[in-house]
């Protein structure tokens, strides 16, 4: 038995000129919940496509609990929500359920009753009410996401893969959303979701990756790619209207290497062989007056500002996937 | 297998429930039937409308030739009605008799009036002014009265007695046409022409209808990214095959239920026709051997996978219902152009272009069954039209499997034809 839910070795896939994944080797730990982060276009979509055997690499392999990812029996132990929902618009709900939990070989009268349980369990069905015998378009949107959702988990899957699960979600299905995670990891379950809203993953995650441009930047525990990069960055946030006497200090690069506006604080990182104290004595000198000065570990947001730079960004926002 | 079963099923049912199927495959019948009914009924109406009889006759021949042709006209004699009134006219006196009848024929007391005359007698001319001078079969049944007429003038002059007379012009001929084919007599050789282009007009209707159906399909899955979804499930040629023949099986019972209703409806149709008050025509289907039929339904298939993968293929390419419309374009030309052929085909089956049309895998699965319905097809090329059809879907499956994995996860502006050859290439 192998201990990785997904076991990714140097996969690369071209389409004419455009390399959309280059040499990509990633290890999801089993019962992990794990983030795949990277810009638009920086190939997050195709390498879930070629981890799901949607698309099969030009080369490298995919393993997913040990086993090669084309092998039939695997495909039925995965559950898929794509990026970009919808759902056979004048169907009934409970028709598409069960057709969705039959593809992946649930039987029947098994799909029927975790159907129910599901449809209770996100009060689609009530005593007054049941919209399991709705067609999908006379439900509201979040109700939409919620089916979808009930979808990708009927056949209890062990490794769920969420394709920028947060994108157009209400905040109470983006709640329920971030619960079920919880409980899926609780249960043993290995998810895997990819985004670009780092606060999510910090939240959710145990490990990350990221890529950009198709080329993986860095990955591992959350904890330690924090730790090694960590120690160099410092919250600043100053009383009243301070911040523009400080605006020189900031842009003085032999102190600071970056510094980021996060509204109510400051997100600064050092230069390297920068002294804080230094920092710290100039800022006060300058008569501004500090409420919060504090050796802080770098947001995810930071360090991937720092690894794939806003021209990475840039560069992603006009490709697709 | 199963998860194949699972989209077969879904396609299959999805449709068969949905009112539009319910719809068509009900009415369809019905409207097919009163295709087939209205013209018999018109026909029928037109074979000798009792306007005939409503006419004056203005008999200038001063020989009683007014009375035997009204006579002839009236064909039974019992019935007093059906007698056309005769007024014997002076040939001085003609033309005001004529604006007299003109006012009457205005004022509609009569629907018409004719006027015979020396010329007549001697077989050169006659007249007939009236509201349905534009009817053929009245035209022609008023001629003819009077061609019998004169005839019967003629053989009176020569001596011949009235019964000889009745007993020589008397030729109540029932001109009934049948078709003769290798394996003997086949019916009613209107009744085949009629049978063949049933059989080309239904085919055509289903490859039309059905094609875009898939393609409609095919669009809607990948727009909302359920296709995505099943992708992860299934492999993609399992989708196309389960989508093609989910849908082939909504055609194929829609197409049982028409046939079963239709000829039902003509077993009825009899009845119908009698209540109507149109005269019973003897019209026979032409039996079908169970070889033929299983042919037709072969053809079916076929011509059914061959345009459905077809129009599969261009619905993932595409990004909405009008950009398919637009792609479908060349499939729509095709069919088209092969529904233009059904006529000609009908009219010379055994021709070279019929033949060459049937041999093709465009036109074959819709011009070699007509072919089939209206002649004897020799079993060569029964075979070959068989075997090219069968590449062709090979082919065409090939073709679309390739252009459908891709297309399904491609989003944003429509390939060009260059882009999608490149697809074909990709690799999975």
């Amino acid at each position: 038995m192998t201990e990785y839910a997904i076991d990714i070795v140097n996969i690369s896939k071209r389409y004419d000129e455009h390399v959309a994944v280059r040499d990509l080797t990633l290890r999801v730990p089993k019962g992990s919940v794990y983030g795949l982060l990277g810009p638009n276009g920086a190939g997050k979509t195709t390498t879930i496509r070629m981890i799901l055997n949607i698309i099969a690499p030009d080369t490298g392999s995919i393993h997913i609990f040990g086993r090669p990812s084309n092998d039939p029996k695997i495909t039925e132990r995965l559950g898929y929500l794509p990026e970009e929902r919808g759902l056979y618009r004048k169907m009934q709900v409970r028709r598409v359920l069960k057709f969705l939990a039959e593809l992946k070989g649930v039987r029947g009268s098994d799909a029927e009753k975790r159907i129910d349980q599901w449809l209770e369990r996100l009060s689609l069905k009530t005593p007054e009410k049941d919209w399991g015998l709705a067609k999908i378009d006379e439900l509201s949107r979040g109700m939409q996401q919620k089916v979808q959702f009930i979808g990708t988990l009927l056949h209890e899957p062990d490794l769920v893969i969420l394709d920028e699960p947060f994108s157009g979600l209400d905040p109470i299905n983006a709640q329920a959303l971030k619960d079920t995670v919880v409980e899926l990891k609780q249960a043993g379950k290995t998810v895997i979701f990819s985004t670009h809203l780092m606060e999510n993953a910090e939240r959710l995650c145990d490990s990350v990756c990221i890529i950009a441009r198709g080329e993986k930047v860095l990955d591992g525990d959350i904890d330690e790619v924090k730790e090694e990069h960590g120690q160099r960055n410092i919250a600043l946030s100053l009383e009243g209207d301070g911040m523009a006497g400080i605006a020189t200090i900031l842009r003085d690069h032999s102190l600071v290497k970056r510094a980021d506006d996060s509204n109510r604080f400051f997100e600064i990182e050092l230069a390297p062989g920068a002294d804080p104290q230094a920092l710290l004595r100039r800022i006060v000198e300058s008569g501004a007056s500090v409420q919060r000065f504090e050796m802080i570990q770098p947001s995810l947001h930071q360090i991937f500002l720092q690894k794939v730079g806003a021209t990475g960004i840039e560069e992603g926002m006009t490709g697709n996937g | 297998m199963a998860k194949l079963w699972a989209i077969i099923k879904r396609e299959y049912l999805e449709r068969v429930r949905s009112k539009w199927f319910l719809i068509a495959t009900f009415f369809g019948p019905v409207f097919f039937s009163a295709i087939i009914i209205v013209p018999a009924w018109l026909a029928s109406r037109s074979k000798a409308t009792s306007d005939v009889y409503n006419t004056v006759i203005l008999d200038a021949t001063g020989a009683g030739f007014g009375h035997r042709l009204a006579l002839n006209i009236a064909g039974d004699t019992t019935n007093a009605e059906r007698i056309p009134i005769v007024r014997l006219v002076p040939p001085s006196e003609l033309t005001a008799a004529e604006s007299v009848a003109t006012r009457e024929v205005m004022h509609k007391e009569h629907t018409g009036y004719i006027v015979v005359n020396q010329q007549t007698l001697a077989g050169e001319s006659a007249r007939y002014a009236g509201t349905n001078a534009t009817s053929i079969a009245d035209m022609a049944q008023i001629k003819n009265a009077i061609h019998n007429t004169i005839l019967a003038s003629r053989l009176e002059k020569v001596g011949l007695d009235n019964e000889k007379m009745k007993e020589i012009t008397f030729i109540p001929l029932d001109f009934s046409t049948e078709r003769i084919t290798e394996r003997g007599r086949a019916g009613s050789g209107m009744a085949s022409v009629l049978f063949g282009f049933a059989i080309g007009f239904l085919l055509y209707m289903s490859i039309v209808i059905y094609g875009q159906t898939i393609m409609s399909g095919v669009l809607e899955e990948k727009t909302t990214r359920v296709a995505e979804v099943v992708m992860s499930s299934v492999p993609t040629d399992s989708l196309l095959a389960g989508k093609v023949l989910g849908v082939g099986a909504v055609g194929l019972t829609q197409q049982v239920i028409w046939i079963g209703m239709t000829y039902f409806l003509l077993k009825l149709r009899a009845p119908i026709m009698a209540r109507l008050g149109a005269p019973t025509v003897n019209f026979s289907l032409p039996s079908i051997s169970l070889g033929a039929g299983i042919i037709f339904l072969l053809f079916f298939l076929l011509g059914f996978i061959f345009y459905s993968s077809l129009y599969a293929a261009v619905g993932s390419s595409v990004n909405s219902e009008s950009e398919a419309r637009q792609a479908a374009s060349p499939l729509m030309i095709m069919i088209v152009s092969t529904g233009v052929f059904i006529q000609p085909v009908l009219l010379n089956p055994t021709g070279t272009m019929s033949k060459v049309l049937s041999l093709i895998p465009i036109s074959s699965p819709i011009i070699m069954p007509i072919r089939m319905a209206v002649t004897g097809v020799p079993a060569l090329e029964l075979g070959g039209s068989l075997v090219f059809l069968a590449i062709g879907c090979l082919l065409a499956l090939w073709l679309a499997s390739r252009i459908y994995r891709v297309g399904l996860l491609m989003y944003g502006k429509r390939p060009t034809m260059k882009e999608m050859a490149r697809w074909v290439s990709y690799a999975r």
